[in-house]
């Protein structure tokens, strides 16, 4: 009996303490003292040279002075990234922080090359108090940084696609404000907009194949037309009519864009809207810099950025984006230093100097910062494009690379005229379910999460 | 009791002598050729995907060969690159015999040798920054592409934005960084012939077409195959260039054959498929090797 009552009141008395601790700790996190096991270690990351990683670098002397763990980041190209990280995590390699595009989650939670976030967070010693993962945006957290139900990663770069418009140009055809749609965009500005004699152009859609192809441009014009690229069983969607009539809306809005937008990539398309050769541009959140900085940009006052605009199915801006995942080949100690890197760089205590850094931060409560709103044009039509969006706006399982190669080509083939929409619809359709087929999707082996 | 042989002084030569001195070539040899060529032959039997290394590597006989030989991208990429090396090979030919044909004449040896050396910057050319430079000549509002048709009349072009653009423009560049290697192949060729017997035939005939098919010919044939080889290997593998101009766009336009393997290898991770791929180009190769020395190769008497 007796060791039974100790047992139970042992129990009363620990489910007492944990009432009574958590006031007492969330006063802040001693980062040095969490860190101080760990003192020395070496974290190897890559990095992409975008403003959001030039944020960080710039802060993170600060932080290797607090905690004496050094974070050591290789700048690649995004178009390599992927190719460097698989091979890392199959040659079990130095890596010991996975940085995870959207749309590689699958793959990586799948193959077990990154750990969930919940293996490290009950972990108090090195888990800040502050962690909060309710205050990262959903929609953020949600596509970014989980696969089925389960938080691998916490939203670090973040992206929403804005339609960043010259007022000057706006106004001298007579519109004082953006176009809310994309039927207004397409009937109403562009006509107006479009001089080619001048080399002036309503709007550019950048569509260099690859994923410029298949995410900036191909879904873009596929979600807010209430299409879908698959349909609940997984099979394609594409030939649906809702679908069709994005790709046919996207098909006909080119002849309001520049000749040769099939081979822009992000580079051109900003380069043109900042020499006001375009008017208006569907774009990444992150471009704000490039756009803003006077030594890029002619634009100066005439920048204006408003949300993409609404289509048939609403508002369903495109939605990109990186999170920061601690990698399981890492031995454990790293792991833990990885952790603590991890969460500084995504937590609330830094998201203002980051994003006054030059990053764009994927926690809410920085945003409602008087000072934030008022010097960054961006935040208010950012804010309110992640309200509401779909996680799976490209697919995040780990087909899509191949799928995206498949869109790619005969996405690009389609906006050339050498195949009509709906016979490139049916080519994708048809080597798209070939490639799930071998995945599994359809026999039942593998659940259908996207 | 037999007298035992008398001994051999140790002259440091023994039976394995020549074997040592081979040996560090060999093992190089083994180390970059074949070891990874043997590695591809095994990878190409198995499936051999990086993204599903959790379902392991198992061996599947010859069911990647099987997908390659019936996945049209395959034959279509490798029509591509057939008439890529169609459209650039004349060009670079003809151009680099005009050229060593001029380099070749006496006089103005200063000049020559100037016009030698330069002839050597475009090989020396990353291939990567040939594809850069080209995304800059073939632009359309700037490059000096539209500025140069401009000087004619002609009004300015997409280059990179259509298929048929796209393609005369990775054909361009690919003759502009040839040219040269044919040039000097052919310089070196002519240089070959002989003195007197070139004296001779100039005193015989004043036709240079003639000198060039009864003289000349001859001693260029060896380089010719040599040339026409190298070429054929490096067309098949052509990457970076494409790559950094058009990354095979718009659309397929410049999807050559290599472009479309590394495609399947590193974003798909399909080892297995792609090292099919390339063991089938290199048999290619090497059919295609002997076919030009059956045809073109003459010993010079």
């Amino acid at each position: 009996m007796r060791p039974l009552l100790r047992t139970v009141s042992a129990a009363v008395l620990f489910a007492g303490a944990l009432l009574a601790t958590p006031p007492a700790q969330a006063q802040g996190w001693d980062i040095a003292k969490a860190a101080a096991p760990y003192k020395g270690t070496q974290l190897n990351v890559i990095f992409l040279d975008r403003p959001g990683y030039r944020a960080i670098i710039k802060l993170l002397p600060e932080f290797e002075k607090q905690t004496g763990i050094k974070v050591n980041y290789e700048i690649v190209p995004y178009e390599n990234t992927r190719e460097k990280e698989v091979l890392n995590f199959n040659s079990k390699g130095d890596l010991s922080i996975a940085l995870v595009d959207l749309v590689w989650i699958g793959e990586f939670a799948e193959n077990g090359w990154i750990v969930p976030v919940s293996k490290l967070s009950g972990d108090a010693a090195i888990t800040d108090p502050n962690l909060n993962l309710k205050g990262f945006f959903p929609l953020l957290l949600d596509a970014f940084g989980s696969w089925g139900g389960t938080t691998y990663g916490l939203p670090f770069d973040n992206y929403s696609g804005l339609l960043f418009y010259n007022k000057c140009m706006l106004k001298d055809a007579g519109f004082d404000k953006p176009p809310a749609t994309w039927d207004e965009l397409a009937n109403t500005y562009a006509p107006k907009l479009t001089v080619p004699a001048k080399k002036q152009y309503g709007y550019a859609l950048q569509s260099l194949r690859g994923e410029t192809q298949s995410a900036d441009s191909f879904m873009r014009m596929l979600w807010p037309a209430g299409g879908s690229l698959l349909d609940k069983s997984f099979r394609s969607n594409l030939g649906s009519k809702d679908s069709q009539a994005g790709l046919q809306f996207r098909q006909d809005l080119m002849k309001y864009m520049p000749p040769g937008v099939v081979s822009w990539d992000h580079a051109e398309a900003v380069n043109a809207f900042a020499q006001n050769q375009v008017a208006m541009i569907t774009e990444w959140s992150a471009f704000y810099s490039t756009v803003t900085d006077p030594k890029t940009s002619k634009l100066g006052d005439c920048l204006g950025v408003a949300p993409e605009p609404a289509g048939a199915a609403g508002r369903l801006p495109a939605l990109g984006g990186f999170s920061l995942a601690v990698a399981s080949q890492a031995p454990e100690k790293e792991q833990k230093a990885a952790w603590i890197f991890i969460q500084w760089a995504t937590s609330e205590a830094i998201a203002k100097p980051y994003v006054q850094a030059g990053g764009v931060s994927g926690r809410m409560a920085v945003y409602d910062d008087p000072a934030i709103k008022s010097a960054y044009q961006f935040v208010d039509p950012m804010v309110a494009s992640w309200q509401k969006g779909v996680p799976e706006f490209r697919p995040r399982f780990p087909a899509w690379p191949a799928v995206s190669e498949v869109v790619g080509e005969f996405g690009s083939k389609m906006m050339l005229g050498e195949l009509t929409v709906e016979q490139g619809a049916k080519e994708i359709g048809t080597r798209m379910e070939a490639i799930l087929q071998k995945e599994g999707y359809y026999d039942g082996k593998k659940k259908l999460i996207q | 009791m037999s007298a035992a042989p008398p001994r051999r002084s140790y002259s440091g030569y023994g039976r394995f002598t020549p074997l040592w001195f081979l040996a560090p070539a060999v093992l190089a040899l083994l180390v970059i050729g074949i070891y990874p060529t043997l590695f591809a032959l095994v990878t190409s039997l198995r499936q051999y995907n990086l993204t599903r290394s959790r379902d392991g590597f198992p061996f599947i006989g010859l069911a990647n060969y099987q997908q390659v030989l019936s996945d049209p991208t395959f034959w279509e990429t490798l029509g591509r690159t057939a008439k890529f090396f169609l459209c650039v090979m004349p060009a670079e030919i003809g151009l680099g015999l005009g050229i060593a044909l001029l380099l070749h004449q006496p006089g103005l040896g200063a000049l020559r040798a100037l016009a030698r050396v330069s002839l050597v910057i475009p090989l020396a050319t990353t291939y990567a920054v040939v594809g850069l430079l080209g995304r800059l000549i073939f632009n359309r509002d700037f490059g000096i592409a539209n500025g140069f048709i401009g000087l004619f009349g002609v009004p300015a072009f997409d280059w990179l934005g259509n298929s048929a653009g796209a393609f005369a423009a990775i054909c361009i560049m690919d003759v502009w960084q040839w040219t040269p290697f044919c040039a000097l192949i052919f310089l070196s060729g002519l240089s070959m012939v002989p003195v007197e017997i070139e004296e001779a035939a100039r005193l015989e005939t004043g036709s240079k077409a003639a000198l060039l098919r009864n003289v000349q010919l001859p001693y260029l044939l060896p380089g010719f195959t040599a040339m026409l080889i190298l070429r054929s290997a490096d067309v098949l593998k052509l990457f970076d260039v494409v790559f950094t101009m058009t990354r095979g766009g718009p659309g397929a336009a410049t999807e050559l054959i290599s472009v479309y393997i590394q495609r399947v290898g590193f974003r798909v991770f399909d080892l297995g498929t792609a090292s099919a791929q390339a063991l089938l180009l290199l048999v290619i190769t090497i059919i295609l090797a002997r076919v030009y020395i059956r045809f073109f190769y003459r010993e010079i008497e």
